[in-house]
């Protein structure tokens, strides 16, 4: 359990006048900086992600590929033929292009619905969890309910009743997705709520306000944050098993779940090129997001340890 | 105890019902509502109308819930006009062979994850701990389906020893019959579950192995395998019995990812080939029997810890 | 009784030591370098003797214990020297040999009792264990032997017990169990590291007196680890004291506590609360050990205490000192000198037997006579214990403070003392406001606190303020010192940047800490400076009360002392008055003016602190008194009296009248009905007072039935 709270200063604490004294985040800042660096895999995770947001949105600005056009003269060109490094597909279009375009849907999608989720999630637990008494136990038992709707059917069921466009996933994915951050903020506000060093700021005459601002928010955001990641995995995943599903995003767009969707035919013909890049680009950023997470629960969890 | 039990049937009960308002919700509030899904794109407004009084869709909507109730109360989920037979018998045909393949591969995962989570905690931090935890985040990485088709390529084409297809029967025990097609669905589903659950039991076991009490159990001379086996495991374990109710949604949505893959008569085939073709009686009755099933699955994993972990059972009995 | 007897056979010469340790070192490697947590240790146990083992935290105390036993945490290893347990080499023995010399020939018992046992296995299961392990008896058999060795250690209804688990028994019961289990194979050697730390005074003085009939029962050697001087004192043949890894004296227990020769010794000594209160009852300056322990991580070169002695010299900082030869050993270069007439600072036991009080007028300070700070008038609180379920149906009422009433002057001390479960801390916390009071009141100079509001009740949280046990759970981790100590003045409004800033230096100034703190955060301090710092906090709103939980509890010795001494400065500087809580009747005795007696929710004794301790009234108040080990070695006192036994009574259904009753000697028919608080200077709440009140705390001593 911890936290960042530097991430929440600036605007949390607005009563506090600006104070030379008061840079001392730095400080706690470092300290997790210097764990997370610590941590090879974590920086691997951030490598990854830097360098497979980078190829994907920055790419298409030296690597011009048509992915409007079909161009059904260059159908299933082999890797290296005519000038395609990573050949075409069934339509024309060329592969590592697309990987790049459906890269930036999948990447885009996948961090919206992960922060929407969470967003959502956090208020809903915080809510609860300072309320307490039966709205707590009514907010609960919402939660309940859909956790018990197994996801992927939930997805579906929106997907196939609106048809899917970007906007529409990352709304579907993080209208649902939020349940698990909503149970983590409620189980955090209630033991940071009954912290001895929230009792002593109330034995100085401190309000609950100020508790919620100066004590419980800090101490909590980590756990967000940490538990953002992973959702952000969690989407990207998601949007893969709707596109194999059929209930993706309509061509011409294109996501790394629907290219590998429609490798999955070329599986017996052999075009290798159409399954392969995408599932490893899938592995790799949900590795990705997962290290990083993992990362910083470590940066976190150090700066609380005694000693 | 008997007064835990009551309470936690009263949440299951009441998670039930509000699990039929979000279903209903969902279906009669979004734009276009059942008529427009029903009938299709091509139908005019008076067709659409007709349909709606017919069904009672222009009744307010707490009444249409109170009907909607009704006839869940009578085992009345609808009628699907694209298979041309009631909701209820569809999905009695297919949830047999769901649970078929949840219970395999839960009981796969469970026997591999358990001895895969000790050593882990008993390595850990060496390499059969690094080695199992990079599959497993390996594992969890990997859509289901892609892993599925990796499954397919290696055992069915470069060395093929086992069918492509899932089973095609019509009852359960025509699906046993052909235990050679029942093998990589069942394994495909379990590999998630197993990094789930190993990472689970790793993580138990360790927090285990750091308590005071095992410290006790070996100032009694007791060998590193007995303090690990018989006091240890015992108490890492209580927990994943209630992990095993609480995984249940992420099962049936392996499932379906599954089911639809390899081509097996389950629910979540049903359910795809429902949503692909905007079938809603059949999506609408799947969610809520899918969502009971895990209620229950829930409820009866929670008493279970409840009952055989003493720590929980008195707890929940004292107060 | 034949107690003193036994205890000197083992010092016959001839016999070889049962335990035997040899320039032992231990290591533990943690992520950043390695600490040596044992540095050359030696040691002998002879058959039949208890060795105590005394030492502060990190002095290697309890890594000697868990070295012997095999049992080093993670990373930690023995990188050298020997340990001969019967003549043969541990350390060259064969792994399998060596867990059944652990398992039958050894035994141990931890300190903390609720975590120690298998919270999921029967407790018949988990005492017999080692029976079947080690002996391969039948389950039937093990049963029989389990339910004897039960017994044996104080259960009742043992042969209902080994079907219980550990959570359905008291903290006391717990310990018995432990002990039951390290003993059921007959071990020659047990080990009890800090075996009573979690338990209450009266439950500690059970478990001690257990181990030491079982001892001679069963013929073992016992090596009693502890930090605390007193329980060494009363219980051990001979002592080793234990500073930063290394033995640093060792002598026969008597021979040690009347002469120490090592200067930490006897600077320990003098840092005691009991040390510091003469016959007269005036309390001197506690002796602090300035300074924190030395990093173990780091190499060391000379005498490890030598940064934090007053008698260092050069010589002492490069020279290694080793322990002398002979009886009584010590690795001093400039020792006490052996046998003076009155060794420095060591008390004459202040309290062997009540005093005849010395008629006079009481020295402490000036009466309340004033208008008290705090005025507690009558003050419940119950707590609803609900049950769970959709109707939360309240089940019962738990009684925490059940009409307690008590002033506090300006300027004044008044100690709360009680064990565990009797509404202290209760009473503290509604002191300060942070619960409302089921009924009754608190005057906060002359001012009934319940009924204020808004800005004024901000206000009146200027007046009192709290101090916590745990400071650094006080204290929110991610602020540092300079927002922690900032908090209260931001909260209060009070001055702006500049004067907060300079408030705060002043704060650290009176707390002895410098500005570099300020910039650093609460997981970087020791126990102590976090004390310092929680101390300051409250002070930063000048109150006039503060209200300390258990503040000193958690600390060592030394550090205990430092902080102590700082209190009373600042309490004579600032004219502060303290309601000072504690478990621990020897720093209550040395802070407080005025004590009370909590038991069970009730306030059963209230006096001048010399009354209370040296003049019980209240049968209980006796009895906890009796419990406290003393460090003045005298093991037959430390046996007479009359010992409450039994277990606390569950406050959720307290027995009517007086609530002592069920546990008292003295109880009669008439206990039944509530017996009053009743006196004048020192009132007590029982039908059968132990003596009258002392002509100098009362001039009419009539109101006692």
């Amino acid at each position: 359990m911890t936290t960042l709270s530097e991430a929440v200063r600036p605007g949390a604490v607005p009563d506090r006048p600006a104070d030379a004294d008061e840079a001392p985040v730095r400080g706690l800042w470092r300290q997790g900086l210097v764990v997370f660096c610590e941590n090879r895999l974590a920086l691997v995770g951030l490598g990854l992600f830097v360098l497979l947001a980078a190829i994907c949105f920055l790419g298409p600005l030296f690597y011009h590929t048509d992915q409007v056009h079909t161009d059904l003269t260059k159908v299933h060109l082999a890797p290296g033929d005519q000038g395609h490094p990573l050949g075409t597909d069934g339509v024309g279009y060329d592969q590592l292009g697309r990987l790049m375009l459906g890269g930036q849907t999948s990447i885009i999608v996948g961090l919206a619905a992960g922060i929407l989720a969470t967003a959502v999630g956090t208020i809903w637990g915080a809510v609860a969890g300072f309320a307490g008494g039966w709205v707590d136990s009514a907010m609960m038992r919402v939660v309940d309910a859909m956790m018990s709707i197994p996801s992927l059917f939930l997805f579906m069921l929106l997907a196939a009743i609106v048809t899917p466009s970007v906007s529409m996933l990352i709304v579907i994915i993080g209208a649902f997705a939020w349940l698990g951050p909503a149970r983590l903020v409620r189980g955090d506000a209630l033991t940071l709520r009954s912290r001895e060093y929230v009792q002593a700021m109330r034995g100085m005459g401190g309000t609950g306000g100020r508790a919620v601002r100066r004590h419980i928010v800090p101490n909590a955001i980590g756990t967000v944050i940490v538990n953002a990641t992973f959702q952000v995995a969690d989407a990207i995943l998601y949007v893969a098993y709707l596109s194999f599903l059929g209930l993706g995003v309509p061509p011409p767009a294109a996501n790394w779940g629907g290219m590998l969707s429609d490798g999955l035919a070329d599986t017996y013909s052999g075009h290798w090129w159409l399954l392969y890049p995408p599932g490893i680009a899938i592995i790799l950023i949900v590795l990705a997001f997962n290290f990083i997470g993992d990362g910083l629960r470590d940066a976190f969890e150090v700066r609380l340890r005694r000693r | 105890m008997v007064r835990y039990l009551i309470t936690r049937l009263g949440q299951a009960l009441v998670v039930v019902v509000l699990v039929t308002v979000i279903a209903f919700l969902i279906l009669h509030l979004l734009p276009g509502g059942a008529a427009r899904a029903t009938l299709g794109k091509e139908a005019t407004l008076e067709q659409l109308a007709a349909f709606n009084h017919d069904m009672g869709y222009d009744r307010p909507w707490i009444q249409q819930y109170g009907m909607y109730v009704q006839r869940l109360l009578r085992g009345d989920l609808g009628y699907s006009y694209q298979l041309n037979q009631s909701v209820v018998e569809a999905i009695s045909q297919r949830l047999p062979k769901t649970m078929v393949l949840s219970l395999l591969s839960t009981v796969l995962a469970i026997v591999l994850a358990i001895p895969l989570g000790v050593i882990q905690a008993v390595r850990r931090n060496r390499w059969p701990d690094y080695a199992i935890t990079s599959l497993s985040l390996l594992a969890y990485a990997t859509p289901i389906f892609f892993m599925g088709l990796m499954m397919i390529i290696l055992f069915s084409q470069v060395w093929p020893i086992l069918p492509p297809e899932a089973p095609q029967g019509f009852t359960v025990a025509e699906v046993l019959a052909d235990p050679a097609g029942l093998v990589l669905p069942t394994i495909t589903l379990a590999i998630v579950t197993i990094a789930v659950y190993s990472r689970y039991v790793r993580s138990a076991m360790v927090d285990n192995l750091n308590e005071n009490y095992v410290r006790t159990a070996r100032s009694k001379g007791l060998s590193e395998r007995r303090v690990v086996l018989r006091h240890t495991l015992r108490n890492g374990l209580f927990p994943v019995i209630a992990l095993l109710g609480m995984y249940l949604p992420a099962l049936f949505s392996g499932a379906l990812v599954v089911e639809s893959l390899f081509n097996f008569p389950g629910m979540g085939q049903l359910f795809w080939q429902a949503a692909l073709k905007r079938d809603f009686p059949i999506l609408l009755g799947v969610t809520v029997i899918i969502s009971i099933a895990t209620v229950v699955g829930a409820l009866v994993a929670d008493l279970l810890y409840a009952a055989v972990d003493p720590r929980v059972r008195l707890q929940r009995s004292a107060s | 009784m034949i107690e003193t007897s036994g205890r000197h056979t083992p010092a016959a010469g001839g016999t070889q030591p049962l335990l035997e340790l040899r320039d032992l070192d231990t290591d533990i490697a943690l992520r950043r370098g390695t600490v040596h947590a044992l540095d050359g240790v030696s040691l002998q146990v002879m058959p039949g003797e208890t060795l105590g083992v005394v030492g502060e935290s990190g002095s290697g105390k309890t890594m000697t214990a868990l070295s012997i036993m095999g049992l080093l945490p993670p990373g930690g290893r023995v990188s050298g020297g020997q340990i001969l347990f019967e003549g043969r080499d541990l350390r060259s023995l064969p792994a399998d040999e060596v867990r059944r010399i652990r398992g039958v020939r050894m035994g141990m018992v931890f300190q903390d009792p609720l975590t120690s046992l298998n919270p999921t296995m029967r407790i018949g299961v988990q005492v017999g264990e080692p029976l079947r392990v080690h002996e391969r008896v039948g389950r039937a058999e093990a049963r029989e032997r389990t339910i004897e060795i039960l017994r044996r250690v104080g259960m009742p209804r043992p042969d209902r017990i080994v079907d219980n688990y550990p959570h359905e028994l008291s903290g006391g019961m717990r310990q018995r169990v432990a002990i039951a289990m390290a003993l059921v194979c007959s071990p020659r050697l047990l080990i009890a590291d800090e075996p009573t730390t979690a338990l209450d005074v009266t439950t500690q003085r059970q478990i001690l007196e257990l181990i030491d009939d079982l001892r001679e029962e069963f013929g073992m050697a016992v090596i009693l680890v502890t930090h605390d001087l007193g329980v060494i004192a009363g219980r051990a043949d001979r002592v080793a004291v234990m500073y930063a890894g290394r033995v640093v004296e060792t002598a026969a227990t008597g021979e040690l506590f009347r002469s120490p020769r090592h200067r930490y010794t006897q600077a320990l000594m003098e840092a005691l609360p009991e040390s510091a209160i003469r016959e007269s009852g005036e309390h001197a300056r506690l002796y602090s050990i300035p300074g924190l322990p030395p990093d173990l991580s780091r190499p060391l070169t000379g005498c490890r205490f030598a940064p934090r002695c007053r008698h260092v010299t050069d010589e002492c900082r490069t020279t290694d000192v080793t322990l002398t030869a002979g009886e009584h050993q010590h690795a001093c270069l400039h020792p006490v000198p052996a046998e003076p007439a009155a060794p420095v600072g060591l008390p004459t036991p202040a309290r062997v037997e009540p005093a005849p009080d010395p008629a006079g007028a009481p020295a402490g300070p000036a009466e309340p006579a004033a208008e008290p700070v705090l005025s507690v008038r009558n003050l419940v609180k119950n707590y609803a214990a609900h049950g769970r379920g959709l109707l939360r149906r309240t089940a019962g009422q738990v009684s925490a403070v059940a009409d307690v009433s008590f002033d506090v002057g300006p300027g004044e001390t008044f100690g709360l003392v009680g064990e565990s479960g009797c509404g202290k801390s209760t009473v503290g916390r509604l002191a300060v406001g942070l619960e409302q009071p089921s009924a009754g009141q608190i005057m906060l100079d002359g001012t009934d606190i319940a009924g204020l509001a808004g800005r004024e009740r901000r206000r009146m949280h200027r007046q009192v303020q709290l101090m916590f046990q745990d400071s650094y759970a006080a204290m929110n981790p991610r602020m540092r010192v300079d927002a922690i100590l900032a908090e209260p003045l931001e909260i209060q409004k009070v001055g702006g940047t500049a004067e907060r800033r300079a408030r705060i230096a002043t704060l650290l100034d009176q707390v002895g800490l410098s500005r570099r703190v300020l910039e650093r955060y609460p997981h970087e301090f020791s126990g102590g400076q976090l004390q310092r710092i929680g101390l300051a906090r409250s002070l930063a709103l000048q109150p006039r009360l503060i209200v300390g939980d258990e503040p000193v509890s958690a600390l060592d010795v030394s550090i205990q002392a430092q902080v102590l001494n700082l209190m009373r400065d600042l309490q004579r500087e600032l004219g502060l008055a303290y309601v000072f809580i504690s478990h621990d009747l020897s720093v209550v005795d040395y802070m407080a003016d005025r004590i009370g007696v909590m038991y069970l929710g009730k306030l059963v004794e209230v006096g001048p602190a010399r009354d209370v301790v040296r003049a019980a009234r209240h049968p209980y108040t006796q009895a906890l008194i009796d419990a406290v080990p003393s460090v003045t070695p005298n093991p037959a006192a430390a046996r007479d009296g009359a010992t409450i036994r039994g277990e606390l009574p569950s406050a959720l259904n307290p027995p009517a009248g007086c609530r002592f009753r069920t546990r008292c000697p003295l109880a009669q028919d008439i206990c039944a009905t509530e017996p009053p608080l009743a006196g004048d200077a020192h009132q007590v709440a029982c039908h059968f007072p132990l003596r009258p009140e002392s002509a100098a705390a009362a001039a009419p001593a009539g109101a006692i039935a």
